[in-house]
């Protein structure tokens, strides 16, 4: 038999306080335990030797080079019932759909400013606010077409939206493969219960980059822009052109002739091409406006989708909304544009721009998540009760220095889930990214990517730094 | 629709598995062979450099030409990127810049054969492991061969990779027949007993054999030995057939002028050679000849496909 242990003061996503199963993870915690950890290891080991096997891998860019590494999973899922899910997916839409309008507002009139909902020098200030975008018009007026928005579990259960990922989230491939996984290595459970398939978003990513093609064009031919080999995400990128039939394509690979229409350099000549789904960073995609030095983008690709002869998604400009600090904003302006309340909530969060709120954090820092607000994969983010003095003066430093550039959180319990670790199933701690799609409809990931901290107590779930993977189990309950 | 880009990794791809897959075929086949034979007869194993056309680069790193170090040249020294893991692992980056094209299970097949090559690479040096480790290259190879043959759509990207694999292949085929098949021709009627022996491992090293006993009446003679693996064009792995396979290939990708032009003289070529050979020094010219030309198709290859300028 295999034990299931929690810890008192936090939530667990498969059992309750009292150590019993919650209603939606019955059969799980009922066949984990009759199972025994020897089983589960078991099922582990052939899940990773899958892993290899099928060449699903993640890439560490070290020393110059591309490391290619298996990617981490843990066997265990974690479950969600399914009527919880239509709640965070209903939340997520109307997340999504106030964002959009954020960022066509910021890029034409600016009511939102004028209206003095959000503060006029933040815009200014702002390092994703692309001068270029502006007065542009993508189709629908949609600007992030996708975005993956990280979700985490409070103690007390509440889930909260912890950051929006409008610019070039990675992680959906490995929420399509960690299902293939685990059918494997639960298969039994999949028969006996109704666990959402999440295999259809490659299709409803499909369906929705063909929207997005110029007026006139019934079969778009769709790219996948890469920014190649070495990038972290190349699996997913080749994985996604694979699933939708795009090619998957470099800067190189790309060019815009006189006509400002965007041509692929095929074996048969020029090949004109009508939605990219740009994996690049905007600052990268044309180095006649943005970065002259890029190598990755395509000369003149702002002029043919200004001219509106190539969809791009997400839309150049798109990442201004992608910002800790209007993150900060978000409730105010889901009132804003929706006239509706926030389904799902903010993490509270103070922004260190305005002088109060940043005395407060210097105040606090110990216990409060200290982030900056342009970085991601975690990256220069302190939690303030895991920081020695020096570190948390170092961080109060940095503040004071560039005060727009920072905002805190107080440090949530994030929730657990029983993980494979040295042999025993221990509590640990894990967040969860679905995807949201938004062309002319909505479409939310069944579930999505439950990332978790493997190591005893972190709260570091990225997998550039050490973090695993678990399946995610939309349970009919 | 096959981007440029890619057309050249699959080529390329196609080429350096073709190789590993053929490589380990000719060690295979010359081990054995060599265990067949008393002492002093023909055991140098030099010969094996000159076919796989590494002949220099083994000069440079080695001092002398043992068994051992030619086979670990051959087969596990990743600093030698003609060895087969060197190979191997060229192919499988390629193919991951390919994976959009490609059934998945190619990719699978790869990356196994890649992951298994390179796990344990001494075990296809060692002489009780090795008939087994190359064997189990051999079948991967296969077993891609078999995905694409059976899941793929003959589309160009199929096309391209079986240029490649023509390529490479008939390049082999006339080392083959450029070292091995040459000398043995020079050597003087009768002088060596085990002249027959040693057509078979000619034969053996393309994995002719049996197909050539089933095509031809008789014992093996070295002249129908030569002609078969010049000029059968229902044997795969003849020159004739790699050049059929070409042909194939080609008419089904777009602007395929300037290379069939260069299968036409390679084809040329051979049409010169005599039905049956007797001359080994004329045959060991010929097959320099049709490298030559197989150096210039390649290029045809690259301007067309890759650069884009013909």
């Amino acid at each position: 038999m295999a034990e299931l242990r929690t810890s008192a003061d936090l939530w667990d996503e498969l059992l309750d306080k009292d150590g019993a199963p919650r209603r939606a993870a019955a059969e799980l915690v009922q066949q984990l335990q009759s199972l025994g950890l020897a089983e589960l290891q078991q099922r582990q080991d052939l899940a990773e030797l899958d892993i290899v096997g099928m060449g699903i891998t993640f890439t560490v860019y070290s020393d110059g080079r591309g490391i290619d590494r298996a990617w981490p999973f843990d066997v265990i899922p974690r479950v969600i019932a399914a009527d919880e899910w239509r709640g965070i997916e209903r939340g997520l839409v109307q997340r999504l759909r106030a964002i959009n309008m954020f960022i066509d507002d910021v890029y034409h009139e600016q009511r939102v400013i004028h209206d003095g909902v959000f503060p006029a020098e933040l815009l200014e200030h702002s390092v994703n606010f692309r001068r270029e975008c502006v007065g542009a018009n993508p189709k629908f007026g949609v600007w992030a077409h996708i975005s993956g928005s990280d979700l985490v579990r409070d103690g007390d259960g509440t889930m909260y939206v912890l950051e929006d990922n409008l610019r070039v989230p990675s992680g959906v491939s490995y929420v399509l493969e960690n299902r293939a996984i685990s059918k494997r290595a639960f298969a039994d459970l999949f028969s006996k219960q109704s666990i959402l398939p999440v295999d259809a978003y490659t299709d409803e990513l499909n369906r929705m980059l063909s929207s997005l093609a110029p007026e006139g064009i019934a079969e778009p031919t769709i790219a996948v822009l890469t920014p190649g080999i070495y990038n972290s995400a190349y699996f997913e990128h080749s994985f996604l052109a694979q699933r939708i039939g795009a090619a998957l394509v470099e800067g190189i690979d790309l060019v815009v002739g006189d006509d400002e229409c965007v041509y692929m350099r095929t074996i048969d000549g020029l090949e004109r091409v009508h939605v990219i789904y740009r994996r690049v960073d905007d600052l990268f995609i044309d180095p006649e406006v943005f970065r002259a030095d890029s190598t990755l983008g395509v000369p003149g690709l702002m002029r043919a989708w200004r001219a509106g002869n190539v969809a791009i998604a997400n839309a150049p400009g798109a990442g201004v909304a992608d910002d800790k600090v209007v993150y900060a904003w978000m409730p105010d302006l889901i009132r804003y544009y929706l006239q509706e309340e926030p389904l799902l909530p903010n993490v509270p969060t103070y922004r260190c721009v305005y002088d109060d709120e940043r005395a407060y954090v210097v105040e606090h820092i110990a216990e409060l998540v200290v982030k900056p607000a342009n970085e991601s994969g975690g990256y220069g983010l302190l939690i303030g009760n895991r920081a020695t003095r020096s570190e948390l003066d170092d961080a109060i430093a940095s503040i004071e220095a560039d005060p727009r550039n920072w905002v805190a959180q107080p440090i949530l319990a994030l929730s657990t889930v029983p993980t494979l670790c040295d042999g025993a199933l221990e509590p640990r701690h894990v967040d969860l990214r679905p995807f949201i799609l938004s062309g002319a409809t909505s479409y939310v990931s069944a579930g999505g990517l439950t990332r978790v901290a493997l190591r005893r107590g972190s709260l570091v779930v990225n997998s550039s730094q050490g973090g695993g993977s678990k399946d995610t189990w939309i349970v009919e309950a | 629709m096959l981007l440029s880009r890619v057309a050249d990794n699959l080529y390329w791809g196609a080429r350096y598995l073709e190789r590993a897959e053929d490589t380990a075929r000719v060690v295979r086949n010359f081990t054995e062979l060599i265990l067949d034979l008393p002492r002093g007869v023909g055991s140098s194993w030099e010969p094996l450099l000159a076919v796989a056309g590494s002949r220099a680069e083994y000069d440079e790193g080695h001092a002398r030409a043992h068994e051992s170090d030619i086979v670990r040249f051959l087969v596990a020294d990743l600093s030698n990127g003609g060895s087969v893991v060197s190979s191997v692992a060229a192919a499988r980056e390629n193919l991951r810049t390919t994976r959009e094209v490609f059934p998945r299970d190619a990719w699978q097949a790869v990356n196994d054969l890649y992951l298994f090559t390179s796990r344990d690479t001494e075990s296809g040096v060692d002489r009780r492991s090795r008939a087994r480790y190359l064997g189990r290259v051999i079948t991967d190879c296969q077993r891609l061969d078999g995905v694409l043959g059976g899941m793929m759509r003959r589309d160009q990207a199929y096309e391209l990779w079986r240029l490649g694999q023509m390529v490479e292949r008939a390049d082999m085929t006339t080392r083959v027949l450029g070292v091995r098949a040459a000398s043995l021709l020079s050597t003087p009627a009768g002088a060596d007993d085990y002249d027959e022996v040693q057509w078979m491992g000619v034969l053996r090293s393309v994995t002719a054999m049996q197909m050539y006993q089933r095509s031809h009446r008789g014992p093996i003679d070295g002249s129908s030995v030569v002609s078969f693996l010049l000029f059968d064009e229902t044997f795969p792995r003849s020159v004739a057939g790699c050049v059929q396979g070409m042909r194939s290939a080609l008419a089904r990708l777009p602007r395929p002028d300037a290379t069939m032009a260069s299968v036409d003289s390679l084809e040329a070529l051979l049409a010169t050679l005599p039905a049956q050979a007797t001359d080994g020094a004329a045959l060991d010219t010929a097959m320099d000849r049709v490298q030559a030309a197989l150096v210039d198709l390649n290029d045809r290859v690259y301007d067309t496909f890759v650069r884009g300028v013909v």
